[in-house]
């Protein structure tokens, strides 16, 4: 029955698979959000250019970096994959790959924790019908710690140094794009994959990490504000308020509020599905933030998440709120232009409905909901 | 699925800890003195005691190969989607709510 109201706008086996493997590598950064945050604040308040410059304090930020924020990683990483043991093997095996890094091995942590997993998962389903009564908890803790130390030995000897490569030349090609300005180019990529839910795959997924690895060396990175931008969202919204479909138009200003203060862009990601055309704009604004952010400079001391205005100011280092503001603005202006542009000014939507209200009873509805908004009051409270 | 044999209403979003919290929150206000729960999850790890899964509809592929046999309602809209709109409705009042 539902399914004549909204019917699935897309669905092929090939988007879920990539949406699920992408959100696999966001489950592991995620939920260990609170810890960036804690280490993006130490960060923005502590080191010699930060707001309170403090010796003692900013001791805190390496080891945070270097350890407890990759260790987290592997540790969710291995639960996922193999519960509460999973995640103990998936931490010690991290151990492997953090020592003796010189940059965060968040990419590293994301292969060990689950790998080791996958493997203590296995011995333990060997293990199980083997073991004698009585003797369950001594295999189980010694198999951990079999597995697990030998992970993380073969993390400092193998697959540290293959990560490192890797994650060089990821961070070596970034670079390249950012000093021959091709950086604004991947909003064509990441704006039409954010509406489709790979939002959260791409910024924590794959710029989170690579933006670290940039923060941790120049104090900013500008890898953090190319998903992140709540600017374009917000001009798309504006654009619906004013010459969207008048039966969405008393949705968007709840909308707005959840967006850009609560920071859930996914309020608006169905504002695009309903109308593709307006994929255009949000690339056009999206571009345009980052090439603000990069002609200014701006960057980001870690993850604005969720990518809220305030997680923005919060974790801009001191002196960047100029460029990082006007990113945002100009993002949301030319958003708003195009979007309004491309809903023809509200014109085609009263032609619209003058075609609609004629034809009133068919209840197959297109992709637009007909009956009208009511409760938005609660959304709002909950939402802001 | 009738109405009244629904205990556990799963919201379902990619990470589990955004849109879907909103959503959920909003739904319990609505459904507040009913005798359902409701809860937030990513989509992959829909419970096994779940009655009733509402995620978007660009999610909907994932949530029915996380959650076999259960029943779906997508959505497109996450402020006031008439899918949402109809489920609260027919929790309320009772009722069929399909397959």
């Amino acid at each position: 029955m539902a399914d004549t109201y909204t019917p699935p706008v897309y669905g092929t086996g090939v988007k879920a698979t990539i949406q699920r493997l992408g959100g696999h590598l966001a489950g592991m950064i995620m939920p260990n959000i609170g810890a960036f945050i804690a280490w993006g604040l130490i960060t923005a308040l502590f080191i010699p250019t930060g707001w309170l410059p403090h010796e003692g304090l900013a001791k805190l930020v390496g080891p945070i970096i270097s350890y407890l924020l990759p260790i987290l990683i592997g540790y969710t990483g291995g639960r996922m994959v193999h519960g509460q043991r999973g995640a103990v093997v998936g931490a010690v095996a991290t151990m492997g790959v953090v020592v003796g890094s010189e940059i965060p091995m968040f990419l590293g942590a994301m292969i060990m924790g689950p790998l080791s997993a996958l493997i203590i998962k296995y011995v333990d389903k060997f293990a199980q019908d083997r073991t004698r009564v009585g003797f369950e908890m001594l295999v189980d803790n010694f198999t951990a710690g079999i597995v697990g130390g030998a992970m993380a030995v073969l993390g400092i000897l193998g697959i540290g140094p293959i990560v490192r490569v890797v994650t060089e030349a990821a961070g070596d090609a970034v670079s390249w794009m950012i000093t021959n300005n091709l950086l604004p180019l991947a909003s064509v990529l990441i704006e039409p994959a954010k509406v489709l839910f790979l939002n959260n795959a791409i910024n924590h997924g794959v710029l989170g990490p690579l933006g670290v690895t940039q923060s941790v060396q120049d104090g900013k990175s500008i890898l953090f504000m190319l998903e992140s931008n709540p600017g374009p969202g917000l001009g798309l919204l504006l654009a619906y308020l004013l010459f969207g479909p008048r039966l969405l138009r008393p949705t968007t200003p709840a909308a707005m509020i959840i967006h850009f203060f609560g920071g859930i862009h996914e309020i608006y990601f169905p504002y695009v599905l309903m109308k593709p055309r307006l994929i255009l704009a949000v690339i056009a604004g999206g571009a345009a933030g980052v090439f603000t952010f990069l002609i200014t400079g701006a960057g980001l001391v870690a993850t604005p998440s969720p990518g809220s205005i305030f997680a923005y100011l919060a974790v801009t280092p001191r002196g960047g709120w100029f460029g990082v503001i006007l990113g945002i603005v100009i993002a949301a202006g030319v958003t708003f232009a195009l979007a309004s542009l491309l809903l023809g000014f509200g014109r085609g939507e009263k032609a619209q409905e003058g075609a609609e209200s004629q034809q009133s009873d068919n209840p197959a509805a297109g992709p637009e909901p007909r009956e009208p908004v009511t409760d938005t009051s609660a959304t709002r409270e909950t939402g802001a | 699925m009738n109405a009244k044999d629904v205990r556990k209403v799963i919201v379902a979003c990619d990470a589990g800890m955004g849109s879907s919290v909103m959503l959920a929150a909003t739904l319990r206000k609505q459904l507040k003195g009913l005798p359902v729960e409701v809860e937030h999850t990513p989509v992959d790890a829909i419970p096994a005691d779940a009655d009733v899964v509402l995620t978007h509809a660009g999610l909907a592929a994932r949530a029915r190969a996380a959650a076999p046999g259960k029943l779906v309602i997508p959505f497109q809209i996450f402020l006031g989607d008439p899918a949402v709109t109809r489920l609260v409705d027919t929790l309320k009042k009772g009722g069929d709510l399909g397959a």
